[in-house]
């Protein structure tokens, strides 16, 4: 049993569970004080001990099921089959088993085990016996030279031949009971049904294991290289992570925040507190009273082109300035094409990815119309400027190819005198500024901060300048 | 201490808590392994009352911890009692007097004084906070540290001294270890995920709203004047609002709220009117009560057409 529960834990890992030696061990120590007679005590005591993230309860539940019951259920539901197949009531089928055990003990000859317990309905043995030879068949790591398809090798491993030419003796031996008179006609096709059942337990556990290997262990080696990808290149598989990295990126400025506060509390000395609080003392100062020193909050607003050109750099920033909201006094998103429009409320009422997905898919904005910078900020400028005030943070990202329409810079110089500071993240390198339709020279004069913003390196940096 | 996973299903019971089997398998490895239960899920299911109906089903006594943010050792483990301190030095002023009679200098007088302050700092002024009190309580106890996740991630890592060695060091007594190692329930909101390391330590046991059976077992326990008929219609709309996008999805405690208005106004089943005037106890939103009522409209509809008119008429006799 502690092998199969090892090598459960590795299985949990290898689909990204995170599961400690510490953790199995507890496992271990649960189930000397549970006992395993119980499976449904069994899961809940693996359950308890091994996952540690509401998240990872989905995961668990799957493998456990298929690694545990996986075989078993399928050999339950072939015996429900044949029981219907043959017409037989349980107690019908409970007799029939009997006279073949019966049948069996006549036979001269040694049978293989495993012919045994298939016709016996030895559903215990039978899948141990399937699984030890699943076992060896992928932990000797199949040489494979001849290209052998695994059920091949698992078939020979298991001596399926043995097994058929056995079962084919027993028939003969049944043929010639029959001709002397006794009714065996269901016995026949039972064992007919149990030939043909064995093969499609073979091809079940040959799936299982597949299954349960396919997942490789990640490449730490690849992590380097995914920090410095360009957002424009990424794939499904990286949006992923990358989601993983923005709500890790989140919590470690969240917690950075939990250090300021105490900081926040190093401040002058305030006699006129340390007085009061010193009272009850008679005057003699234990307590220390420090003035606090007051944090501003930053207000933040984004302004978001959510052309397809920068769509990924967008996402990104969206999703992490929702992530830390709290560190924000306020926040409000815009997206922008050639329209603007404010996803601020989206984002409050919706959990964040699918309103993230939301905002993006063109519910709030056209997205499928040519950027146009200059109108974007002219009516932001219409619409919007009188919520900027100098505590405001402006954030726009963008790449700033206006398509040769007006630029109308005049807004980005109204933004910056009001606003505490102006940034603008361009997901393009820094090269390709001015060429062609790109404007961003116009721009730049009026921005406090431009920085490149093109992979999850750079967001990172960016992130330090807008967290105070 | 329990002897069987199904001691503890009746030992809360017997508080008035119904569990699951899920539940009771945790808290019963818990017990046995001493081991500290993580319980996480959200709000208002029942993870305090966890901690409570334990203290209460082992008759231990219930010590809580409640964390926010900015809470430090001081407040969580001991303080010194210097007002206590200051007082017996006044008291004791003139004993002091005699005891440095017989010395000549300042130095000597120093010397004489440090070889007694082992009288002023020990265990008499020392003022134990929760953790504390947990670890040298006379008997064994009940540990609840709610809602972990609100407090720093550096007392979080101390945490993890304290729930790991079940020992304390203060620098001028030493170390204070735990005379009964105490049963630790830990509760979660998930507003941050906690360290992998203080996970690691416990056992973790996701609670959920409970089922309908459950959730009308619950009801009909703790309030037993509710009527078969209203409590099933209730359990019923309940699992549909549930699934509505809520900021705030109805609890079992403010399910419980809204079924004793409900009793009150003798209410012998769900009607539109006197839901209306008593939402209010189920939903603490603008917006979701809108929400809800939608949810409500739909789900009186269906009650018509499945009940036919003749429901309808006895709706009626009941609003007059």
């Amino acid at each position: 049993m502690e092998d199969r529960i090892i090598e459960f834990a590795n299985v949990l890992r290898r689909n990204g569970v995170r599961v400690s030696l510490s953790e199995n061990m507890d496992a271990f120590r649960a189930l000397e004080v549970i006992g395993i007679q119980d499976p449904y005590l069994f899961r809940n005591a693996l359950r308890t001990t091994l996952i540690k993230r509401s998240s990872d309860v989905k995961p668990f539940e799957e493998l456990f099921d298929f690694f545990f019951m996986g075989i078993g259920q399928a050999i339950d539901a072939l015996d429900r089959r044949i029981m219907e197949e043959l017409g037989l009531t349980p107690e019908q089928f409970q007799r029939l088993l009997e006279q073949i055990q019966k049948l069996l003990k006549e036979m001269e000859g040694e049978l293989s085990p495993l012919t045994r317990a298939l016709l016996t309905g030895n559903q215990g043995e039978l899948e141990r016996l399937l699984r030890d030879a699943a076992n060896q068949q992928w932990e000797a790591g199949s040489p494979n030279r001849f290209r052998l398809t695994p059920y091949t090798l698992m078939a020979a491993g298991l001596q399926l031949d043995r097994v058929q030419t056995e079962i084919e003796r027993f028939k003969s031996m049944l043929q010639m009971l029959a001709e002397s008179g006794e009714d065996l006609s269901n016995v026949m096709r039972y064992l007919d049904e149990r030939m043909r059942d064995l093969n499609k337990l073979l091809r079940e556990i040959i799936q299982q294991e597949q299954r349960k290997r396919a997942v490789e262990p990640s490449d730490p080696s690849q992590r380097g290289s995914f920090a410095d990808k360009s957002f424009s290149f990424y794939t499904e598989d990286d949006i992923r992570r990358m989601n993983e990295a923005v709500t890790r990126l989140a919590q470690r400025l969240k917690n950075r925040l939990s250090v300021r506060r105490k900081k926040a509390a190093r401040g002058r000395f305030n006699v006129k507190a340390t007085l009061r609080r010193n009272l009850q003392y008679g005057g003699v100062p234990f307590h220390i009273e420090l003035d606090r020193r007051k944090k501003t909050k930053p207000q933040v607003m984004i302004l978001c082109d959510i052309s397809d050109s920068v769509l990924n750099a967008s996402r990104f920033m969206l999703q992490f300035v929702y992530s830390v909201q709290d560190l924000y006094a306020k926040v409000r998103s815009f997206v922008f094409v050639s329209d603007i429009g404010e996803v601020t409320k989206l984002f409050e009422e919706h959990e964040i990815h699918h309103a993230v997905q939301t905002a993006l898919k063109g519910e709030v904005i056209d997205v499928f119309s040519h950027s146009n910078f200059g109108r974007a900020f002219e009516l932001f400028f219409k619409n919007y400027f009188a919520a900027v005030t100098s505590r405001t943070t402006v954030l726009i990202i963008g790449d700033g190819r206006n398509n040769y329409n007006r630029p109308n810079e005049w807004v980005l110089r109204e933004i910056q005198q009001k606003a505490k500071q102006l940034i603008w993240l361009n997901p393009e390198s820094r090269m390709t500024w001015g060429v062609g339709d790109s404007e961003m020279p116009r721009y730049l004069p009026y921005c406090d901060v431009t920085e490149e913003c093109r992979n999850i390196n750079q967001l990172y940096k960016v992130v330090d300048l807008i967290v105070p | 201490m329990f002897q069987s996973v199904d001691a503890v299903v009746t030992g809360l019971s017997s508080q008035s808590y119904i569990c699951n089997k899920n539940v009771a398998t945790v808290v019963y490895l818990g017990t046995q392994l001493q081991k500290p239960i993580l319980v996480e899920g959200p709000a208002g299911v029942g993870k305090t009352e966890l901690g409570k109906v334990l203290a209460g089903a082992l008759g231990m006594e219930l010590i809580r911890l409640q964390c926010y943010e900015g809470l430090d050792e001081a407040k969580s483990l001991y303080e010194w009692e210097y007002a206590k301190q200051l007082l017996y030095t006044q008291i004791l002023k003139d004993k002091i007097g005699e005891v440095l009679q017989g010395t000549q200098t300042l130095q000597e007088a120093v010397e004489c004084i440090a070889n007694q302050d082992g009288v002023f700092f020990s265990d008499r002024f020392l003022l134990p906070r929760s953790l504390l009190k947990a670890l040298l309580a006379d008997q064994p106890s009940v540990l609840l540290i709610d809602e972990v996740d609100k407090s720093d991630a550096e007392f979080e890592a101390f945490l993890l001294e304290v729930l790991s060695d079940f020992q304390i060091t203060v620098p001028e007594i030493g170390t204070l270890k735990a005379k009964h190692i105490p049963l630790v329930v830990l509760t979660s909101n998930n507003s941050r995920e906690l360290s992998d390391a203080l996970k690691r330590r416990c056992l973790h046991l996701y609670l959920d709203f409970p089922d309908s059976e459950r959730e009308m077992e619950i009801i009909k326990l703790k309030i037993p004047g509710v009527g078969d008929q209203l409590g099933r219609e209730v359990v019923q709309l309940l699992h549909r609002v549930r699934k509505l996008d809520l900021k705030k999805t109805p609890s079992i405690s403010e399910t419980l709220d809204w079924v004793k208005a409900l009793t009150l106004l003798n209410a012998k089943q769900l009607d539109g009117e006197l839901v209306e005037q008593t939402l209010s106890t189920l939903m603490k939103y603008e917006a979701d009560i809108r929400k809800a009522h939608q949810e409500l409209k739909a789900y009186l509809a269906e009650r018509k057409a499945r009940q036919g008119p003749s429901a309808g008429d006895s709706d009626k006799d009941h609003l007059h």
